[in-house]
């Protein structure tokens, strides 16, 4: 089975954010606290001395995802295909209602907008545009091609296989389809 | 339209149009004449959109646009409106214009038209021509962003700005073994364009990168090995230490010295002490600006050593009290070691080419037979140079004061077109006073700013989505069309066609009544005479096309090889020391670069009552004041004050805690960011959020400038980055 996943360079990112709405314009998410991907901001040190790293984070398409198992409903499912993991918002129960798939997941995938007890979305790494050849959103628009998208054997061979980044923990149990070049951390904390 | 994909979309090259000097290309999807998504162009090279140009759909379809012309009924300033017609509006400014003209003369009209969406046809060219053909009108002079750098750009090298600040071509980064970010903030301020990625290069290729500056920004974070905390107000002084301790030990680039400038030896006695006593020692530039003299020697050290080294100083720092000193300090420090390169040299105006692509436009009759004013430039025309002028800064004082406080004319209207001047400029509190004297406010705008709620007519203006337009070769060797994407909404109107209006409804036949399109095709047309484009139809497929530089290759190339053409100076040379200035005669515009303490620097007896500095940076998720309204934005990132976690525990103040800043000028209230990203005693307060104020003239939109003084510095750098504030816990009743 072919799967697909992320490569970040964390070094490259500079936390600008034209990631975060170039999502937010292509998949029409309106404001509000739904956001497919987002940028963390990792602060260390005392003045003057200080290490600061950003972290794109968003759905890490698991080999074995959290939310797939925690869906009572079957409305989150992993493809064959592509090892993408997608979600019918028609058939999810909302997060009110249930909210599973959020308590599971340890990255915070699973986005939920400001409506009553919103349906789940989250990224879908743009399937629409893999389709017409065109890599995600968030990959074209970084103005530091820190990010590259794409089956994950081909970006293990290119990116190499680091699973560390500042800001980021490996889960073993779900293997997240994601590989990092960390940024290091000279303060050693 | 250009291409059509099967959905029924069809995809519209442009080029992004903002208060950021960004051309970064967009692939606008449009379904009946709807914007639906913007897509960024991934060709390689090419420079990316930033989360402003991203959100652009947001600030087309914003509900708070306008749509139509207003009126005002209320008190000015108090933000009531009413809609009327485009004829009303017209027939109204253009019989209030006849009306001063007739009783007070022309140059009782002032107009000042920022950068914000700038390019060709709808910019300061096309209201220019319009009230120069109306008998004339009272212009602005100086750059807000960069008039301390054009100043010492100007008396340095006889060119703009070039050089002196961060402005270096992509490969001169790249090279660098040793680059220093001075102020310079690129992550924010260098969004749209590829110098990001280069340094991230040039760092990977193993540069090393040190940023001088107040804060701990992102691109410190990314980009540097190390972090210089520098007090603000102070650079010049540190500059000066570093050409101290380069000449005392001898790592002086003499040949570049010998060969390309004039003055070492009075900049060698300036900084060793041999002209005032003092010499400029690593220790005394320590006591000013809190860092530590070591720190200063190796930084010097490294610089001199480390060639080809850049030393990137940001124009943020030029926007202080003799702002132009640092510039000068920093030019000297460039001079003596030979870090100058000849690469992308640009002597004329369109960097080798004579095709201009402005409009056409008459003098200005308010200006021809005024002298120059006192600080005018020889590289500068006359026209700019003219003292019938009132610089950028001055028009609130200006219009407060008039003839009787020694300016040209007494003002009666104002015309505010592309800028939100108000918020942007020092001193909000007195612009608001000075606004309201006014016999008539006329503003163009998209949204009802700060300045616009200060307006008795406000004319609605069209994004660049909605209109054609063109970049050329005036702002580098591209080409690009801005093809207009979708009718504009409502009754908005784009620039050129408002001064279309006006001039119809003022008499002068011959504004001129093309179309922006048809205009363009002209430009094209004409360009091509000197160029080798495609044609108009190629180039508006391709949305943007870069112009081939045989021609001024060739003349840099000359540069490089160590023969440069005499600079535009007095003496032909890179001016350390400076002829002009000299000539100016003014003590604190001396003729070489020196370390002058600011007005309202950590001694000045008023630190006792606001013992904190304010800067004012950029924000990222603005452009100015550009796109404060947008959501996908706002939620990005909060407009907050950053002060250092030991005066925040001083005062008792916890993160995200609401404070009050405060100084004599006014008062804003917005909620603290307690950080270590920033040196103690230092508050930053990103600029360009619209103010809000309370019925007591309380601020709660958290605009910098309530705070900022409404002053020019001698050399006429804008002054936003010198102001003294104090912070307080508000505690709730």
């Amino acid at each position: 089975m072919i799967q697909y996943g992320m490569y970040i360079d964390q070094n490259r990112c500079m936390g600008c954010f034209a990631c975060v709405v170039a999502c937010k314009d292509w998949h029409d998410v309106p404001a509000g606290p739904a956001s497919w991907i987002s940028v963390k901001t990792i602060e260390k040190g005392k003045y003057p001395d200080l290490f600061v790293a950003f972290l794109p984070t968003t759905c890490y398409h698991c080999k074995e995802p959290a939310c797939v198992s925690a869906c009572p409903v079957n409305a989150v499912v992993k493809r064959d295909e592509d090892g993408l993991v997608t979600v019918d918002a028609d058939t999810c129960l909302g997060k009110t209602n249930c909210g599973l798939c959020l308590e599971a997941c340890p990255y915070a995938a699973p986005q939920f907008g400001s409506e009553e007890n919103a349906k789940m979305q989250k990224c879908d790494l743009c399937i629409d545009r893999w389709a017409e050849g065109k890599k995600p959103v968030c990959v074209i628009s970084c103005p530091m091609q820190a990010l590259d998208a794409g089956p994950l054997d081909e970006l293990r061979t290119k990116r190499g296989d680091s699973r560390e980044a500042e800001g980021f923990s490996y889960s073993n149990t779900l293997e997240p389809s994601i590989i990092f070049k960390p940024k290091k951390n000279p303060l050693g904390r | 339209m250009i291409d059509r994909i099967d959905n029924g979309e069809q995809i519209v090259r442009t080029i992004c149009n903002s208060h950021c000097g960004g051309t970064c290309e967009m692939k606008v999807h449009v379904r009946d004449n709807r914007i639906v998504r913007i897509e960024p162009d991934d060709r390689e090279g090419h420079p990316r959109m930033c989360a402003r140009g991203h959100a652009y759909r947001q600030r087309v379809y914003a509900p708070d646009r306008l749509l139509y012309p207003l009126k005002r009924t209320g008190a000015r300033g108090d933000g009531q409106f009413t809609r009327i017609s485009w004829e009303e509006a017209l027939t109204t400014v253009a019989g209030e214009l006849k009306r001063i003209k007739t009783t007070y003369g022309n140059a009782a009209i002032l107009h000042f038209c920022s950068m914000c969406d700038p390019h060709t046809i709808h910019h300061v060219g096309a209201f220019h021509r319009l009230l120069c053909q109306f008998g004339g009108y009272t212009a602005p002079w100086g750059f807000i962003s960069h008039e301390g750098a054009s100043f010492a750009a100007g008396i340095t090298y006889g060119a703009r700005r070039k050089w002196i600040q961060t402005e270096h071509a992509p490969e001169e980064y790249y090279n660098s073994r040793f680059i220093i970010m001075w102020g310079w903030n690129p992550v924010t301020t260098e969004m749209g364009s590829t110098i990001p990625l280069i340094l991230a290069l040039a760092k990977e290729k193993g540069a090393g990168i040190v940023a001088v500056d107040p804060r701990f920004t992102d691109s410190a974070a990314t980009f540097a090995d190390r972090w210089i905390p520098i007090r603000p107000g102070t650079d010049a002084a540190v500059l000066l230490s570093m050409g101290y301790v380069i000449i005392k030990e001898n790592l002086q680039d003499q040949s570049f010295i010998d060969a390309h400038t004039v003055g070492f030896e009075q900049y060698r006695d300036h900084v060793m002490g041999v002209e005032d006593g003092v010499a400029k020692t690593p220790r005394w530039a320590a006591d000013i600006s809190g860092i530590p003299a070591e720190t200063i020697a190796d930084l010097a050290r490294e610089y001199a050593r480390n060639k080809p080294a850049t030393l990137a100083t940001s124009i943020a720092p030029g926007r202080s009290a003799f702002g132009e000193q640092y510039h000068r300090a920093a030019a000297a420090l460039e001079a003596i070691t030979g870090n100058l390169i000849f690469k992308n040299w640009q002597s004329g105006p369109s960097r080798g080419l004579s095709f201009n692509p402005q409009l056409p436009s008459p003098p200005n009759p308010v200006e021809v037979g005024m002298p120059p004013r006192d600080i005018a430039l020889p590289f500068r025309s006359a026209t700019v140079n003219s003292s019938a002028r009132v610089n950028v800064s001055s028009f609130a004082d200006a219009i407060l004061k008039g003839k009787a406080g020694g300016y040209p004319a007494d003002y009666k209207f104002i015309w505010l077109s592309n800028t939100n001047y108000l918020n942007q400029l020092g001193e909000v509190n007195k612009t608001a006073a000075a606004f309201k004297k006014l016999d008539f406010v006329l503003v163009t705008e998209q949204f009802m700013t700060a300045t616009a709620g200060f307006a008795d007519i406000v004319l609605p203006v069209c994004t660049f989505l909605e209109r054609t337009d063109i970049v050329a070769p005036k702002a580098g060797f591209v080409f690009g069309i801005l093809n207009k994407a979708i009718e504009p909404l409502g009754e908005s109107r784009s620039q050129y066609q408002i001064c279309q209006a006006l001039a119809d409804k003022l008499g002068i036949a011959d504004f001129g009544d093309q179309s922006d399109e048809e205009m363009v095709k002209d430009i094209v047309a004409r360009a091509s005479k000197e160029v080798n484009l495609p044609d108009y139809d190629a180039l508006r497929k391709e949305g943007i096309y870069w112009v081939k530089r045989e021609q001024p290759e060739e003349t840099l190339k000359q540069k490089s090889d160590g023969e440069p053409k005499p600079f535009r100076t007095p003496s032909g040379k890179i001016e350390i020391y400076s002829q002009i200035a000299a000539g100016i005669n003014h003590p604190q515009i001396p003729s070489v670069p020196r370390y002058i303490e600011t007005w309202e620097s950590v001694n000045d007896p008023l630190a006792e009552k606001y013992p904190l500095q304010l800067i004012s940076p950029h924000f990222k998720r603005r452009a100015h004041s550009q796109f404060d309204n947008l959501p996908w934005l706002r939620e990005l990132k909060d407009q907050t004050i950053s002060i250092n976690s030991l005066d925040a525990g001083a005062r008792g103040i916890q993160q995200g805690d609401m404070v009050r800043v405060f100084n004599d000028r006014g008062e804003v209230r917005i909620p603290a960011t307690v950080t270590e990203r920033i040196m103690p005693g230092v508050v930053a307060l990103p600029q360009g959020a619209w103010y809000a104020p309370d019925e007591k003239g309380i601020d709660h939109g958290g605009c910098a400038n309530v705070l900022t003084r409404n002053v020019t510095s001698p050399g006429g750098a804008f002054v936003c980055n010198t102001a003294l504030v104090q912070i307080e816990r508000v505690v709730e009743p």
